[in-house]
């Protein structure tokens, strides 16, 4: 648990870069500080490991104040990842990785076996144990930056802006990963960013600051998503935020039409019948192991011969589908609002239809959801 | 030729003690000069100072100072070495303060932030940085200092440079030209020490190309006309 106890920070000539800060960080979670640049965030973020230290208050580390800890040893049990990386550039990548633990006065050879299993950890080819940093690519020594600041298994890790200089698929890779090793190492992450997707998307927790140091919200993703607190987050927040907070409901809770949903085998006869009893104007057709083959219009089906297959019959592509188990409301919804016939398919992990949604559906579960998530409003802040 | 070969160890003793004098200044400059340039660079108020100093040794004629020590030092090998060191120092300090600055800051911040100590940091993390820019620099004064022994001659401590007034004053250009051919020979020589030197210190640059290197070393010159 990291705690900010009123903590101000300013310089000489009266600029104030943070201003009186309350915080609370639980241990195990990712807190994101988000705001724009000159918002105090990187500060605060910094003050953590003293690099720099506040003008007034106190921070506490599991209950320690931290300006008691010489600030070296203190740092070897932070770990820290910057924007530009700050490897270094005469050091391997497994001596780059295993820098903590060597300053820590581990023996070579275990220090060294420690980085290539941070290596493996991180996703780097052990290949690249004997490179030099400028070997690899921004994204390469991204992650390696990463393997260095876990190198000793710090219950701190702090991040300073981590993927900001990697082009946008790299970037959206390392969240990923992010997420993914902070689902196996619990560790209390705090990460300074500007960019608020990237807030909402890794964020167990997120702080919105205003521009001069204080802070305007802290609140899950989801519920910042879905209540911001003033004008101010909302408009940082940016304008599709009601479809963007859909990402935090799961597809599972959508009720799936399954009645318009027919093998190629099944006539054109039972394929009008299904439509009309559904009230819908389309019915899917499958084919062999339930996996989606098209749409058939219930126009098109009145005008043929009710005995021929629906494999006879043309059929509209069924377009992109979710997969029900994984995907959350707002990917169901894309792919209504993608599909032409305003319907999509949901599909299991094998790619097999579980049942198909319309907006009506989608409607109702997310006014479900919505009241599950305000029902579960009052939580300790 | 023939000269240089009957008296070869005429010639042998005075490289060997032009070597000495020539070498020890830069010994004993970078010596000092490490330390100077880390001192200026983290106390940024002793730089200016510093680098005026610097700049008055460079400027200051060696016959002149050599005159002035002869009465503290007398006709030793100090005489010589004492300003030598000193016209290295004007080369080596920038040249050292240039390679800890060119440091990229994220490097240094993460280094601080890892957790190293200040000496541990200047020890592990900047001086190896900073090797191919001192090294720039070490070559400009090595190859400056073995052409500058020669001087010293004036008041008799010069090393080869003994072969010039004596080829003068015998009217006998042969050993003029032999100890000439001899300095450049040793220059070279030292030069390329140090170039294999700084690849043997330096392994992540050697992949990197000639670039950066190139870069390091015009940086680092300022009047290196021997590679």
């Amino acid at each position: 648990m990291i705690t900010f106890e009123s903590v101000t920070k300013h310089y000489p000539g009266g600029t104030v870069a943070v201003d009186a800060l309350d915080l609370e960080i639980p241990d195990g979670q990712t807190m994101v500080l988000v705001g724009p640049s000159g918002c105090g965030k990187t500060t605060t973020l910094r003050m953590i490991n003293r690099l720099i230290e506040p003008s007034e208050g106190r921070i506490l580390l599991d209950g320690r104040d931290i300006s008691q800890t010489e600030a070296s040893e203190l740092r070897r049990g932070i770990g820290y990842v910057i924007q530009q990386t700050g490897l270094f550039p005469h050091r391997t990548i497994v001596d780059n990785i295993a820098t903590v633990p060597l300053l820590k006065g581990w023996p070579k050879a275990k220090a060294r076996d420690r980085a290539r299993e941070l290596m493996d950890l991180v996703g780097l080819d052990p290949a690249m144990a004997r490179r030099y940093p400028y070997q690899l690519s921004g994204g390469q020594q991204q992650r390696v930056g990463v393997a260095r600041a876990l190198a000793a298994d710090p219950p701190v890790l702090l991040m300073d802006e981590p993927f900001s200089a990697v082009d946008p698929i790299v970037r959206a890779t390392l969240q990923d990963e992010l997420i993914r090793l902070q689902a196996e190492l619990h560790k209390t992450v705090v990460l300074v960013t500007h960019d608020v997707e990237e807030a909402i998307k890794v964020g167990d927790q997120v702080a919105v600051f205003y521009p001069h140091g204080k802070i305007a919200q802290i609140d899950t993703p989801q519920h910042l998503l879905g209540a911001p607190a003033d004008d101010y987050v909302e408009n940082f927040l940016g304008f599709d935020r009601g479809i963007r907070r859909l990402a935090f409901f799961p597809a599972a809770g959508l009720d799936l039409q399954t009645g318009i949903v027919l093998s190629d085998g099944s006539t054109v006869e039972q394929g009008r019948r299904a439509a009309k009893q559904a009230g819908e104007s389309w019915v899917l057709a499958t084919e062999a192991g339930r996996l989606p083959r098209g749409w058939a219009a219930l126009a098109d089906l009145e005008s043929r011969d009710g005995h021929e297959t629906l494999a006879q019959v043309p059929l509209a592509p069924y377009g992109h589908t979710f997969r029900v188990g994984q995907d959350s409301l707002r990917a169901a919804l894309d792919a209504t609002v993608l599909s032409r016939t305003g319907l999509a398919v949901g599909v299991d992990d094998q790619g097999r239809v579980v049942g198909v949604t319309s907006y009506e559906r989608l409607r109702a579960a997310i006014q479900a959801a919505e009241e599950a998530a305000d029902g579960q409003g009052a939580r300790p802040s | 030729m023939s000269w240089a070969w009957a008296n070869r160890a005429l010639l042998a003793q005075y490289t060997g003690s032009h070597l000495y004098l020539a070498l020890m200044p830069i010994l004993f400059g970078i010596i000092v000069a490490v330390p100077v340039g880390v001192l200026c660079v983290r106390f940024r108020w002793t730089w200016p100072p510093i680098l005026s100093l610097t700049s008055i040794f460079y400027a200051m004629p060696s016959l002149a100072l050599y005159l002035v020590l002869i009465d503290y030092t007398g006709l030793t090998d100090w005489t010589v070495i004492i300003p030598l060191t000193l016209f290295s120092l004007s080369v080596l300090i920038p040249n050292v303060v240039d390679g800890l600055r060119s440091v990229p800051q994220p490097v240094r911040q993460a280094a601080t932030a890892m957790g190293f100590g200040t000496l541990r940091q200047i020890v592990q993390v900047e001086l190896p940085l900073a090797v191919p820019i001192i090294i720039a620099g070490l070559r400009v004064a090595t190859v400056s200092s073995i052409s500058l022994v020669s001087v010293g001659q004036l008041i008799g401590i010069g090393g080869l440079g003994y072969f010039f007034t004596d080829g003068v004053q015998r009217d006998f250009p042969t050993e003029i030209y032999a100890a000439l051919i001899l300095i450049v020979i040793l220059a070279f020589l030292a030069d390329g020490l140090l170039v294999l030197m700084r690849r043997w210190l330096t392994p992540w640059e050697r992949a990197r190309g000639t670039r950066r290197a190139l870069s390091a070393t015009l940086r680092g010159s300022r009047a290196e006309g021997a590679t």
